[in-house]
């Protein structure tokens, strides 16, 4: 791969419209009796293209939202649109990757890639062509058959990511799918996501409570804070790729993040 | 493979012999020392040769000789039937009840409320509805192995992760392709412990739906035979339905695993 990631700039000219706007969003959930809310006035917009976090210490909500933009849940108060048009249910147009395990156990990394081709209605020659390209760009060329009990953590979530990958949704929502993974498979699979990013330009929504994760991928930052969840702060992530996690910037973005969450 | 996995796989084949190498070899023992008389408990050699005649004699040697073929295949229809009748009517009963709460709570009282009646309850009633024959045996087969295929389709479909279910929703995959793409291949392993157990029953009530006077059948060679005091026939009746138990049920499982990747692929 080539080493000349694309710097997108955080400040894009206001006459590239956001690809998805979130406005006033709010969440309830009901306990018994009472009414609990899980996110409160939460306002942003996703330019196309970009690399945006949603960081924010556990039960802020994330996952909530997430849920939200991928349209399995439906908000209790405010809207989202993508390209204007309001969301009604999930599709292959905004794809998620989920954090745990989510593969289906009894079919092969080949099957799995190719399950929504099948549901597009492609027909088979095309499908596996599209498989074999994306199962190499996940360097998983030599698992092809195996199923996912037989692979690691960080092979299923390559396998995750290239399913979701090859039906070239418009925004790619990622909820911690590298949270369960050991440090340096996960530092491996956020190289990876980088070079995908850059070869194929999705806009990519990423959930993460890991403030070095969030430095090392993001173009701007949404810090959620809880109780209910709402928007601390949006904060940009000025740094070129590819980024060096010794390096004192990067260390000053991660403190600043850290306070942010702390207070 | 060194010496020790060798012997480890030998006794491995060799498990399941054990305990029917030692029980016809205490038969044996028993019956030559004559601990029993041969009316409670005949010879092996004696069930060899009657079971012998019953399988390949001809009608005309003696009372039972030659009968196993009209006899099995007429359970075995049976069997079939109601077993059929049962999956048909329990596969998507239980995973609509197990999907779908408004179905769930409409069918689970009734179902749980017939449940607890012993199925042997249902026989008069059988009786006098479809009289003696095919339709009251093949009736208390599927009444009777409705209910493990039915449950255990039910709580399958209930395990499965609704992430699978989100997955395949955000991959364009819902409501009726999604039940066929995931969740009956999800739940699989739970569906065919329910047929298997449901097949298990089915032998049961095979029995009790042939002991009640049809003129074949392997339950109604051993009802039969009590009357007239052939326990060795009894005994050759049993001997064989235990064997033809056995030998569906692995035909069962390996039908499921060779026609469905769900099935063979999960433990």
């Amino acid at each position: 791969m080539t080493s000349n990631f694309k710097v997108i700039s955080p400040h894009r000219p206001a006459s590239a419209p956001p690809i998805l706007e979130i406005s006033e969003l709010g969440r309830v959930y009901r306990m018994n009796q009472s009414f609990l809310p899980v996110l409160e006035g939460v306002s942003f917009d996703v330019q196309p293209g970009e690399m945006l976090c949603i960081l924010g210490p556990s039960g802020c909500g994330k996952t909530t939202l997430l849920n939200i933009l991928s349209g399995f849940l439906k908000p209790s108060e405010g809207w989202v649109r993508l390209h204007g048009k309001p969301i009604a249910r999930p599709g292959p147009d905004r794809c998620v990757v989920f954090q745990e395990d989510a593969l289906f156990p009894w079919l092969t990394v080949v099957e799995n890639m190719a399950f929504g081709l099948k549901g597009k209605g492609i027909p088979r020659r095309q499908r596996q062509v599209l498989v074999d390209r994306y199962l190499s760009l996940v360097g998983l060329s030599a698992f092809r058959d195996y199923l996912p009990s037989e692979i690691s953590g960080g092979m299923k979530q390559r396998v995750a990511l290239a399913r979701v990958l090859i039906l070239e949704p418009e925004i790619l929502l990622m909820d911690e799918p590298f949270a369960a993974l050991d440090a340096q498979t996960r530092e491996e699979m956020q190289h990876l996501l980088l070079r995908l990013w850059e070869t194929l330009s999705h806009t990519i929504v990423f959930v993460t409570h890991d403030v070095r994760e969030a430095v090392t991928l993001a173009d701007r930052v949404i810090v959620m804070e809880k109780n209910p969840g709402k928007v601390k702060e949006l904060v940009d992530i000025d740094l070129a790729r590819p980024r060096d996690i010794d390096d004192d910037r990067f260390n000053r973005r991660c403190a600043r993040l850290h306070d942010l969450l702390r207070n | 493979m060194d010496n020790r996995e060798k012997s480890g796989l030998a006794l491995n084949r060799l498990l399941p012999w054990i305990i029917p190498v030692v029980f016809v070899a205490g038969w044996l023992i028993v019956a030559e020392m004559r601990i029993l008389p041969a009316y409670l408990l005949p010879h092996p050699v004696d069930i060899l040769d009657c079971g012998y005649a019953y399988i390949f004699g001809s009608p005309g040697d003696g009372m039972y000789a030659g009968r196993f073929l009209t006899d099995a295949g007429a359970s075995l229809v049976r069997v079939g039937v109601g077993f059929a009748v049962a999956a048909t009517l329990g596969i998507p009963l239980g995973v609509m009840s197990g999907r779908l709460p408004v179905v769930d709570r409409l069918l689970s009282t009734s179902v749980n409320g017939i449940r607890a009646v012993p199925g042997i309850s249902w026989l008069p009633l059988a009786l006098i509805w479809f009289g003696i024959g095919l339709k009251t045996t093949v009736f208390l087969v599927a009444l009777a192995a409705f209910f493990p295929i039915y449950i255990n389709s039910a709580s399958g479909v209930r395990q499965v992760s609704p992430v699978l279910l989100q997955a395949g929703a955000m991959m364009g995959i819902r409501s009726l392709r999604g039940t066929f793409a995931i969740l009956l291949p999800s739940a699989m392993p739970y569906i065919i412990s329910g047929l298997r157990l449901g097949l298990g029953i089915s032998w049961a009530y095979l029995v009790l739906g042939e002991l009640t006077g049809v003129t074949n059948g392997l339950g109604a060679v051993i009802m039969d035979a009590r009357m007239v005091g052939r326990i060795d026939v009894i005994i050759v009746g049993i001997i064989i339905i235990a064997v033809i138990g056995r030998l569906s049920d692995q035909l069962l499982d390996a039908s499921m695993k060779f026609c469905l990747k769900s099935a063979r692929r999960s433990a």
